[in-house]
């Protein structure tokens, strides 16, 4: 009876071959098209020259890529610590008995992770402006420590404070909620006995989220990390519209500066190289940061018995090739 | 069952292509988006527009409706006057009624006109050039001639502009930054003028014991003190685009140090002067002094921008403005609200120099852009006619005595154009770019983006304190270096 209405394998391979398709053409096909791109001297237009290495030669003594290169750990590093951390603590104050109204912490939190990391740029650079910003209005009117607001820092001119800080207060502030909404949904897969039974035994709340939740949701903080890592690899608008990478080069990441060597400069193989280069050295750090995470997270009686089993299996191998010398 | 299946197969493949159109359709959406959202504006402001080129210049409109063209269709035309910009803006203004006058005289072709503010029109014109993909006529910028000439990319116009009708009253001159190898490439067109204009407030400059704006930036630095006092500041500039500072300010202050020449042998490439000469390291060093070591300017020149900046003047936080003629025509439309300020508002020259060697009044001039043709268009002969027609008119007497006699710009054909009409301060305007003031040529009209894109950001660096005039002349030489070795 099943049989009748399910459709045959060719038909469901078709359908399935869909999505296969999209990713081709959308993720493949360009990374293909840059990575010959990257070889090239495409200046923009129908002519390219094969060039061998030289962009990549280039591109190694390229000073202000790995500059940029430099701000995106930078950034990777501020928002681990930030988005994961700060959403980790307001999860687990959320998760305490005190907090009303759950529900809209949770929505309010999560609301600016849905604007558009542009329009975060605007606002920011309106927040951060020296004459007409909420925060230096903030600090002459209210706080009374400068004479006017003229007088007042240059908070996006790289002088008052580090110019990455500064940028990458908008990027903690939009993701804190993307991360709380799935550390919440971990926190709340726990067993809630083990927290109970864990609260009879007088842990304190403190305790309690070191020791136990944390502890249970690590496989999720760390693809908290992973995610976090990938987006700021690949970080972009919100700088583009508050500083375009400037004090001249100062707060260059990797994907503005390899936009502005192909779209400005029209140096399109060289930007093409750019983003081999981004995409490769995301992979790297993606790739070496799960090493270290996956060592340090999984705890040393989990390493023991791996190592147990692969001497087991070794030993049980040795004990097979005896066993088949034996028998010839 | 057989049917079904290939029923299935055959809904399976159509949906795999209309969902990789939809992707390749998910590309192009922001080129057009903004075409669309145009559209229903362009239709009513070409009507208004329409009105208003009737009522200002007597109807350019007869004498091209008897050209007859064979060629019935489309043109593709991709430009950045937006109607937003044609506000306050009077090439942009004069470029869209023209526009809207050869669309009327020729009903038998369709414009498709894709209207991008600067910026992105910027972006886009270069993604359109890399996939051999531009409109048929679009605005050159004069650092891509070179580089989009020698990609055959655009058409040759030596001999049409040559044998144009109204070849004898164009400015060669003009000209120059859209020549390659001898090669005429595009008519200069839309945003003419000057580049750098010092707009003052001359009642508060006489307050602080000045009757006109001061001749030295030594006197200027004077009378810093008084408005710094004041709680005003002296001037105000916005450099948070990166390419103001050499637009509106290197390129016209640098030649006191290096004369003109300099940046002749500069354009000509013939080895006989660099960015690492020390001349051109000496007007680094005097701006870094300028911006960096003096309290003229706002403090916050290298994070807003010059619509920022101008801003602080209109209000009357600052006592005076450098920026373009199109800021200029905005402050005067602005301050209309305001007779009096409107009134005080004077125009100067850039001061001179702390040792300046070339030192006289100069004023940098000339066309960012010019009117170019696809080289594919000349497949198709009827259809290039229409456009050298719609070029030619776009670039011809038409629009310089329309913005000649409402706004007092000149264009590339030098049309004499009844002055009655002008306001005051268009006249001041006239004058100082045109008749008052040598002009020398905009920095960034010629060579290439790589150049420019070094020099820019490294002004804000220098200006910053980050980097110092040796090391960045250094490096500009060497991007320069690279623009000549293509």
């Amino acid at each position: 009876m099943l049989n009748t209405i399910r459709p045959k394998g060719r038909v469901i391979f078709a359908y399935l071959c869909i999505p296969v398709a999209l990713f081709v053409f959308t993720v493949f096909v360009p990374l293909i098209a840059a990575l010959y791109y990257g070889f090239t001297d495409w200046k923009g237009g129908p002519v390219k020259n094969f060039n061998g290495i030289q962009n990549y030669v280039q591109l190694f003594h390229d000073d202000v890529f790995w500059h940029s290169f430099g701000n995106n750990l930078y950034l990777v590093v501020a928002c681990i610590i930030g988005q994961i951390g700060i959403a980790f603590i307001i999860v687990m104050l959320i998760n305490s008995k005190l907090v009303k109204l759950k529900g809209i912490h949770r929505t309010f939190g999560f609301f600016p992770s849905t604007i558009s990391a542009l329009c975060i740029g605007f606002v920011w650079k309106m927040i951060y402006d020296q004459r007409t910003g909420l925060i230096n209005w903030y600090l002459t009117e209210v706080l009374h420590k400068y004479k006017n607001m003229k007088s007042a820092p240059i908070w996006l001119g790289g002088e008052a404070a580090p110019i990455m800080l500064v940028l990458s207060i908008p990027l903690i502030w939009q993701y804190i909620g993307y991360y709380m909404v799935i550390i919440l949904s971990a926190v709340a897969s726990i067993d809630t006995s083990v927290l109970e039974s864990a609260e009879i035994d007088g842990a304190t709340g403190f305790q309690r989220a070191i020791y136990i939740i944390f502890p249970l949701i690590k496989n999720t903080l760390l693809v908290c990390i992973t995610l976090c890592i990938a987006g700021n690899m690949k970080a972009f608008d919100s700088i583009y519209a508050m500083t375009e990478g400037g004090p001249g080069t100062s707060s260059m990441v990797m994907a503005l500066y390899g936009y502005n060597q192909s779209f400005k400069s029209s140096n399109l193989g060289y930007g093409s190289t750019i983003s081999v280069g981004i995409f490769v050295l995301s992979l790297a750090v993606i790739g070496g940061s799960q090493f270290i995470l996956n060592y340090y997270m999984t705890d040393s009686y989990d390493r023991e018995e791996k190592k147990r089993k692969k001497i087991r299996d070794k030993e049980a191998r040795i004990a097979m090739k005896k066993r088949m010398k034996g028998g010839a | 069952m057989k049917l079904r299946k290939v029923l299935a197969l055959c809904l399976a493949s159509a949906m795999t292509f209309s969902l990789a159109a939809c992707g390749g359709a998910a590309a192009t959406a922001p080129a057009e988006a903004p075409a669309q959202a145009e559209a229903p504006a362009e239709t009513e402001d070409a009507a208004e527009t329409e009105e208003v080129a009737a009522d200002a210049v007597e109807a350019p409109a007869a004498e091209s409706a008897e050209s007859g063209l064979a060629y019935k269709g489309e043109i593709n035309f991709m430009h950045y006057s937006t109607s937003e910009e044609a506000e306050g803006n009077g090439s942009s203004d004069g470029f869209r009624s023209c526009i809207a006058t050869w669309e009327e005289a020729h009903p038998d072709i369709t414009l498709n006109q894709d209207v991008l503010a600067n910026a992105d029109y910027k972006t886009q014109i270069a993604t359109k050039a890399a996939a051999d993909d531009l409109p048929d006529v679009f605005l050159l910028q004069g650092m891509n001639t070179a580089n989009w000439a020698k990609q055959g990319l655009v058409l040759d116009l030596t001999d049409i502009i040559k044998s144009s009708p109204d070849a004898a009253g164009y400015n060669m001159d003009l000209l120059v930054p859209f020549t390659s190898e001898g090669k005429y490439y595009a008519m200069p067109a839309v945003s003419g003028g000057t580049c750098t204009v010092v707009m003052y407030d001359s009642n508060m400059w006489k307050e602080a014991g000045f009757d006109t704006f001061p001749t030295t930036w030594a006197d200027v630095e004077k009378a810093s003190e008084y408005f710094n006092e004041q709680g005003i500041d002296t001037i105000a500039f916005g450099n948070g685009g990166q390419w103001q500072m050499n637009s509106c300010f290197l390129s016209c202050f640098g030649y006191q140090y290096t004369g003109t020449e300099w940046f002749d042998h500069i354009i000509a490439g013939d080895g006989q002067a660099s960015f690492a000469d020390p001349d051109f390291i000496t007007a680094l060093e005097k701006t870094k002094a300028l911006f960096a070591d003096t309290k003229i300017f706002n403090s916050d020149f290298n994070s807003v921008t010059n619509e920022d900046a101008r801003e602080y003047f209109i209000s009357g936080d600052a006592a005076a403005f450098i920026g373009g003629n199109w800021d200029y025509s905005y402050v005067a439309e602005t301050l209309k609200a305001e007779p009096e300020k409107l009134e005080a508002m004077k125009i100067a020259v850039l001061p001179e120099g702390d040792g300046a060697t070339h030192y006289e009044n100069m004023q940098n001039n000339g066309f960012g852009y010019g009117l170019a043709i696809n080289a594919k268009v000349a497949e198709d002969p009827d259809k290039l006619d229409a456009c050298v027609d719609l070029i030619e008119y776009l670039a011809g007497p038409s629009f310089a005595e329309y913005v000649g006699s409402k706004y007092g710009l000149g264009g590339f054909y030098k049309a004499d154009f009844d002055t009655s009409g002008l306001n005051s301060w268009d006249v001041d305007l006239y004058n100082y770019s045109y008749v008052d003031n040598k002009a020398v040529a905009i920095y960034d009209s010629f060579l290439g983006g790589d150049v420019w894109n070094t020099l820019n950001p490294g002004l804000q660096d220098l200006t910053s304190g980050k980097t110092d005039a040796e090391s960045l002349a250094k490096a500009t030489q060497e991007a320069y270096e690279a623009f000549l070795a293509q």
